[in-house]
């Protein structure tokens, strides 16, 4: 690109995001790993959302024996109560998402305040912050999660709060890094010079930039959430009046589904909830790295630099 | 010393943080309403003698406060109270299940790292290529799987080939000490085996990104400069280079294995940490519950202050 | 007579993402004698980097090359990176930038001389301490500080570790990429002196890459000017000051503020042209003060004038007197 014009004394701006508009579509059509997560997932998204219309059969009706073994009419056959596989798979999933992304917004509005104070205003406010993000940090999860499940009790609104309180550490420190370095651009400092107020900067100024960021964040984000779910519906923590993946998982479990020889009421569920997790990584890291503006040349690789032919002598002297 | 000031940052800070989850431990579980938590001295099938003696240790009819003070002091001493299932110290039922646990952890995270780092190079030096891609697809494919589930799925291949429940076969009396030996290894082989699988797919992302840094580096270009093969390079400059984030984050993500262990150990029926907590939550033995979440906690901080003194030991740059 | 080093047309292109490339280096051609300076100058972004990267084959797998780099009169181009490797620091050695991170910061500099050494066999074990102890005196750095870290070392002292390191191996020509452009003034004048000394005592043929031209005129012979991707003009310096043939180099040395104050220095307007697309006729016209009609539509090749000059400009094709 060419460099603007230079008198002494210009400030060269550096350009804000608005010009970078659809940089997230942009980042998952370039990567086709990406584009085949967010297609996948937006299937998936779609049979849960519409599965009261679209499954085969009711969730609760019986259409065969137990365990009932894949056939033309249920590909991939019936579960500990008859019920057919594909059916509960998407009711399945429209409670795995949901929990997914209800903990997820519970994470980013923590997470999103968080960090935003701490990287806007700075100073006392960030260093408290960032030390109680730290010791958040430490305590594990997954054992937190059981415990709080086991002494509140098991129910949707308890798992999607305790996921929540967890997860949002990880953003908080994403979107401080990004708003403590979008703080200094020049743009926003005349903002601040011009006398606009700390709640209009943030909202016109800070958050577009840090929008995209967020959005991986968010991806990432529902992947933790939904496989936190699956572990803690395994571990018997689930709201037990809910059926979501992992509770199908856990019910095949239960009812010695292996010894039986019934994978077919184990290997879907866990695989579609891998799906839809390998999903969420793609697109969130396709996103991650096309905002990382760092791409280094690499000094080392396999290949190397390759020959051509002489392309012809240069012009001769007079 | 080096960076003394450093070292003792963070030990104050370990210490800060192991201070904090005890509190935050003892607010849960005796601060929660009803006294079905919080009641420890309600260990069924003890006697009124034991009871009683328990009431008085933690100081069950004073005040919060002062039942916070006492359990502080308590904790040195090792005493976590007696586990309502078994009517043991909780203590000791911890140690006996960390015994349990760290072997097969060791064996499944060492599996992990040794892979990662493999898959992890390879990914880093065939950048831009179809081995990179798939190679880190695989890993994420990996690392997206629900830890239990890939544990169900080795079970379901491996039914019949190598066992699938608990450290040993019971019904094995007295054996001979190589065939105890194959029988723990068979038994140890499915449960550290998942444990591998869903840990390295984080840990070749690590080293792949790591790796990809180092090899950007100007350092790099001048070892290639002075003439050095790519091998060398590789293995002299770039990899020791990333060794720094790679053993940090390895590091940190010890804490949280024994964590996830909860889960392998529930699937394989394995007597380890996770398993107590687990039988725990099913038998409300909050006692148990209450020390095995304690010391997963200080795991946790312990594996970080572990992370920041590998930082500052491999990196020459820290000084302050 | 074949020179020491010799620059046969090297072309080195880029690929870029989406199926373009980028002609970063079109056709450049140098010589350089034993013990003789050449300073290689232009803006950044020109391709002077490129062109001395390519010259000791260290470019990504991303570029293509083509030409020859001749060694004492044999193509160490000609298999790739099998057989330019051999001679690197042994014959050709290099010395980045000083704000690189050239030295790896793990390790001592005294063990990264070692490595040096050790590779191309010159000495191991003591004997390589000692020659450590010996290369680090003759940049001016006290023996014991060896066994430091890069970073405990201020930009000068690290400049003059990777020099001292460059010399191990008494290569016969050191290449310097923007050896001062990042150090203070003051410590800029010293790394300067130190390249004179040592070049001078140990014979070396310099071949020096800087956008600074005062630098250029203390240190070298000869200079060759280049411009998006091309030389432009190549003399002895003297002669590039006095009575510059190309209008870049003239503009070139008119921007340079001259400490006595004499005129005021004009910035050069406008920007590079983009090599992902070549322009057509002379990349320079765009810029250029005096562009006449060829200039936009035939590009001007370099043509060698009286003795040792070479230009591209179709300014030499004319009769003094028909354009001013």
């Amino acid at each position: 690109m060419s460099v603007a014009l230079r008198e002494p004394g210009a400030v060269i701006e550096q350009e804000p995001i608005r010009s970078r508009r659809g940089i997230v579509w942009q980042a998952i059509r370039r990567r086709p790993s990406a584009t085949v997560g967010a297609l996948v997932l937006l299937v998936i998204v779609l049979a849960a959302v519409f599965a009261p219309v679209l499954a085969p059969y009711g969730l609760h009706e019986q259409v065969g024996p137990v365990f009932g073994p894949p056939s033309w009419q249920h590909p991939l056959g019936l579960d500990d109560g008859g019920i057919d596989m594909v059916t509960l798979l998407m009711w399945g999933a429209r409670i795995s998402l949901i929990v997914g992304f209800a903990a997820t917004l519970v994470s980013m509005v923590i997470g999103g305040f968080v960090g935003v104070a701490a990287g806007y205003f700075g100073g006392k406010v960030d260093t408290i912050l960032m030390r109680i993000t730290d010791y958040f940090l430490v305590i594990p999860d997954v054992p937190l999660m059981i415990v709080v499940a086991a002494i509140w009790g098991p129910s949707l609104f308890h798992i999607v709060i305790v996921i929540g309180i967890l997860l949002w550490t990880s953003t908080a420190r994403v979107i401080r890094a990004q708003v403590k370095s979008v703080r200094e651009r020049v743009y926003v400092k005349r903002a601040r010079a011009l006398g606009a107020g700390h709640m209009r900067i943030v909202f016109r100024h800070v958050l577009p930039q840090v929008a995209p960021l967020l959005i991986a964040n968010t991806v990432l984000t529902i992947a933790v959430a939904i496989f936190d779910e699956t572990a803690l519906s395994f571990l018997g923590l689930g709201d037990p009046s809910r059926i979501s993946l992992g509770k199908v998982i856990e019910n095949a479990f239960e009812r010695a589904a292996i010894s039986t020889g019934a994978w077919w009421a184990i290997v879907p569920p866990g695989a579609l909830v891998a799906v839809i997790i390998l999903s969420c990584s793609l697109i969130g890291g396709a996103i991650e790295d096309a905002l990382n503006p760092r791409l280094r040349v690499a000094h080392l690789s396999a290949r190397s630099f390759r020959l051509r032919p002489l392309v012809g002598r240069s012009p001769e002297s007079v | 010393m080096r960076g003394a000031n450093y070292v003792i940052k963070r030990l104050v800070f370990a210490v800060l943080t192991v201070f904090i989850a005890v509190t935050i431990n003892f607010a849960l579980f005796r601060l929660a309403p009803g006294s079905a938590v919080t009641n420890l001295a309600r260990v069924p099938h003890a006697t009124p003698e034991i009871r009683l003696a328990l009431k008085r240790q933690f100081g069950l009819d004073k005040s919060k406060w002062q039942q916070y003070v006492i359990y502080l002091q308590q904790l040195p001493r090792g005493n976590l109270g007696i586990s309502f299932a078994n009517s043991q110290p909780v203590s000791s039922n911890l140690r006996t299940a960390l015994i349990n646990t760290l072997p097969m952890v060791l064996l499944g995270t060492i599996f992990a790292i040794v892979l990662g780092t493999l898959t992890g190079v390879l990914a880093a030096w065939r950048r831009g290529t179809a081995a990179e891609s798939a190679t880190v697809t695989t890993a994420l494919g990996f690392y997206s799987m629900p830890t239990h589930w890939l544990g169900l799925m080795l079970v379901i291949l491996f039914a019949g080939v190598l066992p699938t429940g608990g450290m040993s076969n019971e019904f094995l009396i007295n054996p001979p000490f190589w065939a105890h030996v194959k029988d723990l290894a068979e038994h140890i082989a499915l449960p550290s085996l998942t444990l591998g699988l869903v840990l390295y797919g984080e840990y070749t992302l690590i080293v792949r990104s790591a790796m990809l840094e180092t090899l950007g580096e100007d350092y790099v270009l001048t070892a290639r400069a002075k003439g050095l093969k790519p091998w060398a390079i590789l293995r002299r400059h770039a990899l020791r280079n990333a060794m720094l984030p790679i053993a940090t984050l390895v590091a940190l993500s010890l804490g949280y294995i024994v964590a996830g262990a909860i889960l392998i150990e529930t699937v394989f029926s394995w007597p380890g940490i996770g398993r107590a907590v687990y039988d725990a939550v099913l038998q409300r033995d909050y006692p148990m519950l209450q020390g095995a979440f304690l010391l997963l906690t200080i795991s946790v901080v312990f594996f970080n202050l572990v992370a920041d003194l590998l930082y500052f030991k491999l990196d020459p740059r820290i000084t302050e | 007579m074949s020179a020491l080093l010799e620059l046969d047309d090297l072309h080195v292109w880029f690929d870029l993402g989406d199926g373009g490339e980028l002609h970063a280096v079109q056709g450049v051609s140098l010589a350089l004698d034993a013990g003789q300076r050449l300073g290689l100058v232009g803006e950044s972004g020109c391709g002077k980097t490129t062109t001395v990267l390519g010259l000791l084959g260290l470019l990504p797998p991303s570029a293509s090359v083509s030409g020859r780099v001749l060694l004492n009169g044999e193509n160490i181009l000609a298999g790739g990176e099998e057989t330019i490797r051999p001679h690197r620091w042994n014959d050709l050695a290099i010395v980045f930038q000083g704000a690189m991170n050239a030295l790896n910061p793990v390790q001592t500099v005294s063990a990264q001389i070692v490595e040096a050494l050790e590779l191309h066999h010159s000495s191991s074990g003591r004997a390589a301490r000692a020659r450590v102890a010996e290369l680090l005196e003759a940049v001016g750095i006290p023996r014991d500080r060896g066994d430091s870290f890069p970073h405990e070392f201020s930009g000068g002292m690290r400049q003059r570790a990777a020099i001292a390191m460059a010399l191990a191996c008494n290569p016969s020509v050191l290449v310097a990429d923007e050896p001062t452009t990042a150090l203070d003034v003051m410590v800029q004048a010293q790394i300067l002196e130190l390249l004179d000394a040592l070049c001078r005592d140990f014979g070396l043929a310099l071949l020096l890459v800087t956008h600074d031209l005062p630098v250029v005129a203390q240190l070298c012979d000869r200079a060759a000017v280049m411009y998006a991707g091309e030389i432009v003009e190549q003399g002895p310096v003297d002669a590039l000051y006095h009575d510059p043939r190309h209008p870049y180099t003239r503009l070139l040395f008119a921007a340079t503020p001259d400490l006595q104050g004499n005129g005021v220095p004009i910035s050069i307007p406008g920007a590079p042209p983009r090599l992902d697309r070549p322009p057509q006729g002379c990349p320079f016209h765009p810029r250029c003060d005096r562009v006449f009609s060829p200039c936009p539509t035939k590009h001007p090749p370099l043509r060698r004038l009286d003795g040792e000059r070479e230009a591209a400009c179709h300014l030499n094709d004319v009769p003094a007197g028909v354009t001013r």
